[in-house]
């Protein structure tokens, strides 16, 4: 175990959401059953009453959890230099490769539901009459379920990481000819593969932007509208494909250029040495998400009184969204265009 | 489309064209220029390019990853002699993989002499094989 302020406070973190998600997990779907039985204002007020309490933890539990999405990588950041073989974060978490690996999936996962679920409470606090109310509780029972399970794999994984350990870097993985991310794309497009995942990358990246600028301008989130849910949720699966592109791309073409080793491909080595790509990703992460809380919104919060108020609470999402998709279209331009033609 | 944001748009843009030129990775003298680690003198290797530029590494490993995309480019490769820090041309030089590892990161077994007594004492005492010259 390496124990430093971020280990310790990773450790923190993570006893307290896992004990707190199993009282609000547990108090919420109880809440739930309530709530469903319930036939009466007076009952609904009743439990709402009681739920206050409930939510008001666990939002701020879940934020928390927001921030333990960065906090996990900085806190491998910071193992670096105590396991010995690592040169970036790629080597750190080689110590426990699979739980790691485990931890990395479902960080993101998370993130996107409790993103989600925080927007929909949020829309429900805009209500008189709480009509999300059910909605929320149940999903808030399914959400805690994978917070405890990541807070455990946390604790677990900060507990098992043993200084000292002899690891190979990234240079032995992501560097070979037949890494996954090269095969991959040159299978399907060729040995000209790069140069296309380029251009793939812009054309979507895009496309996707100005998709969602032509959504908020053609007023398509109207409640008139009908085919809303359709386009939102081709949206989101886009912004998926996007963010599948966007990888590759950074991967084989995009990060090489930045660190300008033009053979190396490690993602966890560009945030090393070029430390504002960290905001480059974040701002990719969140005008991908929103695209996707978007969808989930109008998924789960087009009931009763919320359904009036959603037009205007998506148009702000998305604007979110577009903004943010944007500016990390930006980042990489400047960047590109820098590289190219200024540092050359 | 932004007038209720147009305050966070001027802010998150500003940032990101602050960023953009701020965050531009500098030359480092002593990173290796295929995976940006740390070079330690004693185990590096140097490309001379036709065109005159200079390319570094830090370890066999890395330089012969570089070699196979470099091929058509490199002049001369230099190694450094393990005993003397003395940089010989890798056409010179007596190549031993042995169990002893010389950067962890990547894991590089491959030694590199001037002299054939000297490899050979390596050799034999970590349990080495010959190797041939990756750079050719």
């Amino acid at each position: 175990m390496i124990l430093n302020a971020l280990s310790i406070s990773m450790i923190f973190i993570g006893l307290l959401s896992a004990l707190l998600v199993i009282w609000g997990g547990s108090s919420s779907l109880i809440l739930y059953k309530k709530w469903e039985k319930s036939s009466t204002q007076e009952e609904r007020a009743f439990l709402e009453d009681r739920s206050y309490l409930v939510l008001l933890i666990m939002v701020i539990v879940l934020l928390i959890r927001l921030i333990s999405w960065p906090l996990f990588y900085g806190t491998l950041q910071s193992f670096i230099h105590d396991i010995e073989g690592a040169m970036c974060i790629f080597g750190v978490t080689q110590v426990k490769p699979g739980l790691t690996l485990f931890l990395e999936y479902l960080k993101p996962i998370n993130f996107f539901f409790i993103g989600g679920w925080l927007v929909l409470h949020s829309l429900d606090r805009l209500t008189k009459t709480a009509p999300i109310m059910g909605m929320k509780l149940l999903l808030l029972t399914v959400l805690s379920l994978l917070v405890f399970i990541e807070s455990a794999g946390d604790i677990l994984l900060m507990i098992g990481i043993k200084p000292g350990t002899l690891v190979s870097c990234c240079t032995t993985v992501t560097d070979i000819l037949d890494r996954p991310t090269r095969t991959t794309p040159e299978s399907i497009l060729g040995p000209q593969y790069a140069e296309y995942l380029k251009i793939l990358y812009f054309v979507t990246h895009l496309l996707l932007i100005g998709m969602v600028g032509l959504v908020l301008k053609l007023k398509k989130l109207e409640n008139t509208f009908s085919r809303r849910r359709g386009v939102l949720g081709f949206l989101f699966f886009f912004a998926l494909i996007n963010g599948i592109v966007f990888v590759l791309s950074q991967i084989e073409v995009f990060a090489p250029l930045m660190m300008h080793l033009p053979f190396h491909h490690c993602l966890y080595c560009l945030w090393q040495y070029v430390p504002d790509s960290i905001l480059m990703y974040l701002l990719f992460i969140l005008g991908t998400f929103s695209v996707g809380w978007g969808f989930t919104t109008d998924l789960f919060g087009k009931i009763g009184e919320a359904s009036d108020l959603l037009p205007k609470y998506l148009r702000k999402i998305y604007r979110f969204a577009f903004l943010f998709l944007l500016a990390s279209f930006v980042m990489l331009i400047i960047h590109l265009v820098l590289d190219q033609y200024v540092l050359e | 489309m932004f007038s209720n944001s147009k305050g966070i748009t001027l802010l998150i843009f500003f940032l990101t064209l602050f960023l953009g030129c701020k965050g531009e990775r500098e030359p480092l003298p002593d990173r290796c220029d295929y995976d940006g680690v740390k070079i330690e003198k004693i185990y590096a290797v140097y490309f001379t390019l036709k065109d005159g530029k200079e390319k570094k590494f830090c370890s066999i490993v890395c330089a012969s990853m570089s070699f196979s995309e470099l091929k058509g480019k490199v002049k001369e490769v230099m190694v450094v002699d393990e005993i003397s820090g003395k940089r010989i041309k890798a056409s010179h030089a007596f190549f031993v993989e042995s169990e002893v590892i010389t950067v962890p990161h990547n894991k590089n077994r491959i030694h590199v002499f001037g002299n054939r007594e000297d490899a050979s004492r390596h050799l034999k005492r970590f349990k080495g094989r010959w190797v041939e010259n990756p750079f050719q």
